[in-house]
């Protein structure tokens, strides 16, 4: 699709160094982060002669131990397993729903469709703070009387309420990987006598496991990242509420947050190395160019 | 036949329809509902059932002409969202148009290099930047500035108002939108066929009359897409700035939008009220239908739905 063949070359360079140059605040912000948690002290003033490596960091967050003295201690295992629960639970929930209606909005007619996609593109649209005093107030209303089950409703809330921000997106890419399969297929199957459930889950759902794999890594990385679902609704803490409530107390040895902050990081840095393709493409879901 | 449609239907469709509804329709009615009460700390017993018609949207109105902190907020709102709507678009359609014209390899990293600040969790993009704008000498901007003896002393960016704490929610908003226009522009200028960049190469063009001749004329509906999703995008995000604003890096009336004081009235810490946040939220949801009813009617919606072929009855 480029000019490669014919492109003059002396220009690229010259391209490539103006880019460069402009994502040097972005380069320079997150290496300085990364590194951070290897050293003694920050180096985000960019001298050298702070930059002590250890690894002590790491180990001290992994102990919990949030400060060099005293005895403030966090358990970051299980802030991060909640974390984890939660960004699981939000791709779940995600994937499934969007496959199943993905499905019928891509190939059956029924009345209203159109209307229904249309909502769906306007909810999207819609501001998320005016949601969120609604859906709080749904949460005080259902709360459960039986205290041992408030903690895992606020899980269970969470995960549902994350979730829906993320439905009208996910079911219009769903939509869009439905749309590439051929029809054939799905005609072999009702001719033969199958029914519409069990074409979807029998011809339809091995095929489109690239789209199922990229909704659920979009799903998963919403609810990894969320913190203003998080601090609204869950009574424990994830990594996100966690670097909230640390920068500014006093007790906190920064570079040991830069280390939470980094394993924080970890999951994108993963997904950043293995599915480049896949992330490229997603972010462009539900547009036809 | 019909029956068994009916049943397939639903089940597809009846997850879907009961989130929307449970966390979409009754959510939007409850925050109508609660703007017309005088809601405060969630005091539901107290407060749920005493309906005081117009009360909060009189006193919304009177804060906008009399109390200097809305002012300022509002003041926030339109800059940040008229200058950082231009970073975006702009800066997407640049770092587009600058990428097709690399190899491909360099083009990929430097796009997912970008997709970065969209997909980091976002108290880590706001830890990042809270170091790197922080008003003492351990903040990198800072650091620089007094290494090149621009400056003598640390300067506190986020607390001068407002042009150091509008910089600053620009910026970091700013990096994040520009990914958005990047990926529509750059799959938009993909499905150009490459004939014609290549005759008109051949003919001597220069990249910069391919790119006025050729490539951003045909850009122009991918174009208004962005600007107006991206308009009412910023119209309504404030979790970028929550941290930035809670951790003091950033002067509090001059770095909250319309939308964080939304968030910040129901939610935040100390005083809370929901009443008049409600009210707030609805009047942002309203220039927000607003501006999707513009939306659709710029992208054309009826050329995005396709109806399925050759369904079997």
């Amino acid at each position: 699709m480029r000019d490669v063949e014919t492109r003059p070359k002396r220009y690229e360079w010259l391209i490539i160094a103006v880019i460069i140059f402009a994502s040097l605040p972005l380069i320079l912000g997150f290496a300085l982060l990364v590194l951070s948690s290897f050293s003694k002290d920050m180096i985000t003033n960019l001298s050298p002669e702070s930059f002590r490596p250890t690894i002590e960091n790491w180990v001290n967050v992994f102990q919990g131990k949030l400060a060099i003295t005293g005895g403030i201690r966090q358990n970051i295992l299980k802030i991060t397993f909640n974390t984890l629960v939660v960004a699981l639970g939000v791709s779940g929930i995600v994937t499934l729903i969007s496959t199943l209606a993905g499905y019928s909005l891509s190939r059956m007619k029924f009345r209203g469709r159109k209307a229904m996609m249309l909502l769906l593109l306007v909810l999207h649209a819609f501001p998320g703070v005016a949601l969120i005093v609604g859906v709080y107030l749904f949460y005080r209303l259902t709360f459960p009387q039986d205290p041992s089950l408030v903690r895992i409703y606020s899980f269970f809330y969470v995960v549902l309420a994350r979730a829906a921000l993320e439905i009208p997106m996910s079911v219009w890419l769903m939509k869009g990987f439905f749309d590439t399969i051929p029809w054939e297929f799905e005609w072999s199957g009702i001719i033969d006598g199958a029914s519409r459930i069990k074409v979807w889950w029998k011809i339809m759902l091995p095929l489109i496991k690239p789209g199922i794999l990229a909704v659920a890594l979009f799903g998963f990385l919403a609810g990894w990242q969320d913190l203003i679902y998080v601090r609204t609704f869950l009574i424990d803490q994830t990594l996100a509420t966690f670097i909230e409530a640390n920068i500014e107390a006093e007790y906190s040895h920064m570079p040991l947050i830069a280390a939470a902050g980094t394993l924080y990081l970890l999951p994108t840095i993963i997904f950043f190395l293995t599915a480049q393709q896949l992330l490229l493409q997603g972010y462009s879901g539900g547009i036809k160019g | 036949m019909k029956g068994e449609k009916l049943r397939s239907l639903s089940f597809f469709l009846s997850p879907m329809i009961a989130m929307v509804g449970i966390f979409y329709l009754i959510p939007l009615v409850f925050t109508v509902y609660i703007s017309f009460t005088k809601m405060r700390n969630w005091n539901t017993e107290k407060y749920l059932s005493e309906i005081v018609g117009l009360y909060n949207y009189q006193r919304l109105f009177h804060m906008f002409q009399h109390d200097p902190m809305i002012r300022a907020i509002l003041l926030t709102t339109v800059v940040f969202v008229g200058i950082t709507l231009l970073i975006n678009v702009f800066g997407g359609l640049l770092l587009a148009l600058g990428t097709f014209f690399i190899n491909e390899s360099s083009a990929s990293s430097i796009r997912l290099l970008w997709l970065l600040p969209r997909m980091s969790p976002i108290a880590v993009y706001s830890l990042v930047w809270y170091y790197f704008f922080h008003g003492s000498d351990i903040g990198t901007l800072n650091s620089i500035l007094l290494k090149l003896g621009l400056v003598s002393e640390p300067i506190p960016w986020g607390q001068i108002t407002p042009w150091g704490v509008w910089s600053i929610i620009i910026f970091v908003n700013g990096l994040v939108g520009v990914s958005f226009g990047m990926i529509v522009f750059t799959s938009a200028l993909n499905q150009i066929p490459k004939e014609l960049v290549i005759a008109a190469r051949v003919d001597g063009a220069s990249a910069w009359q391919i790119s006025k001749k050729i490539l951003i004329p045909m850009l122009k509906w991918h174009f208004l897409y962005v600007l107006t999703w991206q308009f009412l995008s910023l119209l309504t995000t404030y979790p970028h700035l929550f941290l930035l604003v809670e951790w003091d890096l950033v002067n509090r009336d001059y770095g909250t939008t319309l939308a964080l004081y939304v968030f910040n009235t129901a939610f935040g810490r100390g005083e809370q009220d929901q009443g008049l946040a409600a009210a707030a939220a609805v009047l942002l949801s309203i220039i927000g239908i607003m501006g999707g009813y513009v939306t659709l009617k710029v992208l054309q919606f009826e050329r995005m739905i396709h109806e399925p072929r050759g369904d079997v009855e």
